[in-house]
């Protein structure tokens, strides 16, 4: 080996050495650089993501295109671009709408946000959301989404990364561990997802379950509240089968959350942050308070 | 240097094309990682420390956007400080895949990618299955299956299938700039003609 190939060996070590050996506030600062030169593509993959995939929920068979031809063809003169686009503007109009009411009636202090990135990283589990220190989030804040009147637990804030982003642990990820319990039962257990992020959606193992555990499939397993991190009665998943161990039983639970589609999520604020930044806890998305055709109007969110 | 500035700026560029590349459910999960096709792609075409430099860039950048502090367990008894993949720890992958590689690369000057284009793919391979690895030692279990097999071929086959593009631009893009990969080991085909410049 050259002496010129040894220096630079000895520089890429002590270079190596010097970066390994940054404190988490430097890493975080370098991150930041590199979220903020890297947020408009993020931003453009996420929106090319979603338009790919609504093309290829409208992608037909030959078949099916006859049909729908036929059928268009009959109702042509009736059918017109504007209803189609009101049509979307309603369905959109609605989902927030149950997304806003849910967040009116909870008593938890949320803030609500966009996913702007979907796994970026390999062996992990996590989305990219457009909400950051600046909205009062931090680190182990619980991520949920509304499902009817009630809430599902998506995951928990693992790295805030800027004002403005932050990186959400998905349930799924083998590292976000949550305290639950079998609905209409005592028992209770450690539920997380697999490792690897091998699937989009794996089944999750309800871990550390008694023996004697009586779980049904199709049994709801809700966040149970043990530990304080995750509020109870959070819902994780459904049971899909049990297995009993030597000591302990497991059950394989199929997740209630859609990770694949995952557009609209709301942080649950720390009690502190929630206390500190009220007006940033109320602050909804734009296109959430922007008044919709054909349907009731909704009514800017006061501070609760 | 031009040549070497601009393969510093195909590697930008490929960190930014990699923000529009999907992950693949059918092929559990995994994806083309182009950054890494395109360093290792580099890592055959230049010598060892220009390699080295561009695995100090490459990796610094991968970490600084990808990198998740996700901490072990006895993180919160402050035993540990450092989390499972440590900040850094791709630039040291990169750095040994890239020595790894090199050693094809008087194939690759002589005009026989074979070897280089399965080398990429096998680098690519390996730098996700030491992460694997670093996580399950952190984490106290080894856990493997089928599917993380899949993953690792898959990802790697994808890295394999685009290196014969990469390699044929650089070498294009080498002789534009008269930066002379293949030097006179071509004609004599057989002859190892060192690794001089």
């Amino acid at each position: 080996m050259s002496r010129l190939n040894i220096i630079f060996l000895l520089t890429f070590v002590g270079l190596l050495i010097w970066i390994t050996l940054f404190q988490p506030s430097a890493v975080g600062w370098v991150q930041r650089g590199a979220m903020v030169a890297l947020r408009p593509f993020m931003k453009a993959s996420n929106e090319l993501d979603g338009a790919i995939n609504a093309l290829g929920s409208e992608s037909l068979s030959p078949v099916q295109l006859r049909e729908k031809l036929s059928v268009a063809e009959q109702d042509r003169d009736r059918l017109k671009l504007e209803v189609i686009q009101l049509d979307e503007l309603l369905a959109e109009n609605n989902q927030l709408r149950q997304a806003l009411q849910y967040r009116e009636k909870s008593p938890l202090s949320l803030v609500a946000t966009r996913v702007i990135n979907r796994k970026p990283s390999h062996w992990y589990n996590t989305v990219v959301i457009d909400k950051g220190s600046s909205s009062g989030i931090a680190v182990d804040s619980p991520v949920i989404i509304p499902m009817g009147d009630e809430a599902g637990l998506v995951g928990k804030i693992s790295e805030v990364l800027g004002p403005d982003s932050a990186v959400v642990l998905l349930l799924t990820d083998e590292m976000c561990q949550v305290s639950a319990k079998l609905q209409n039962s005592q028992e209770q257990g450690i539920l997380n997802g697999q490792r690897g992020a091998l699937r989009t959606l794996p089944n999750l193992k309800l871990r550390y379950l008694s023996k004697e555990a009586v779980a049904i499939p199709g049994q709801k397993v809700i966040s149970s509240g043990t530990g304080e991190l995750f509020p109870a009665n959070l819902v994780l998943g459904e049971v899909v089968s049990v297995s009993v161990g030597i000591i302990d039983a497991e059950a394989t639970v199929k997740p209630s959350v859609n990770f694949d589609n995952l557009v609209d999520v709301f942080v649950i604020l720390p009690a502190d942050r929630a206390r500190e930044k009220p007006a940033e806890a109320s602050t909804l998305p734009s296109n959430l308070l922007s008044p919709a055709p054909a349907a009731p109007p909704v009514t800017p969110v006061t501070v609760p | 240097m031009k040549f070497f500035a601009l393969l510093a700026g195909m590697i930008l560029l490929s960190f930014i094309l990699q923000e529009f590349l999907p992950v693949f459910d059918w092929a559990y999960g995994s994806r083309l990682m182009l950054v890494h096709a395109v360093f290792f792609a580099a890592a055959v075409a230049v010598p060892f420390p220009v390699m080295l430099g561009l695995a100090l860039v490459t990796g610094f950048i991968w970490d600084a956007r990808y990198h998740v502090p996700i901490y072990p367990d006895d993180a919160a008894f402050g035993m540990v400080t450092q989390s499972e993949i440590p900040f850094g720890f791709t630039i040291l992958i990169f750095g040994l895949m890239g020595a790894l590689i090199q050693g094809v690369r008087p194939l690759f000057r002589r005009g026989r990618w074979e070897l280089p284009v399965f080398m990429i793919g096998l680098c690519t391979g390996l730098t996700l299955l030491i992460e694997y690895l670093v996580i399950s030692f952190q984490r106290g279990g080894l856990e493997i299956s089928m599917e993380l097999w899949w993953k690792l071929l898959m990802t790697a086959l994808f890295s394999s299938l685009v290196s014969p593009f990469l390699l044929l631009l650089l070498s294009r893009v080498a002789d534009r700039m008269r930066y002379r990969i293949r030097t006179e080991g071509l004609k004599r085909r057989h002859t190892y003609d060192g690794d001089a410049l």
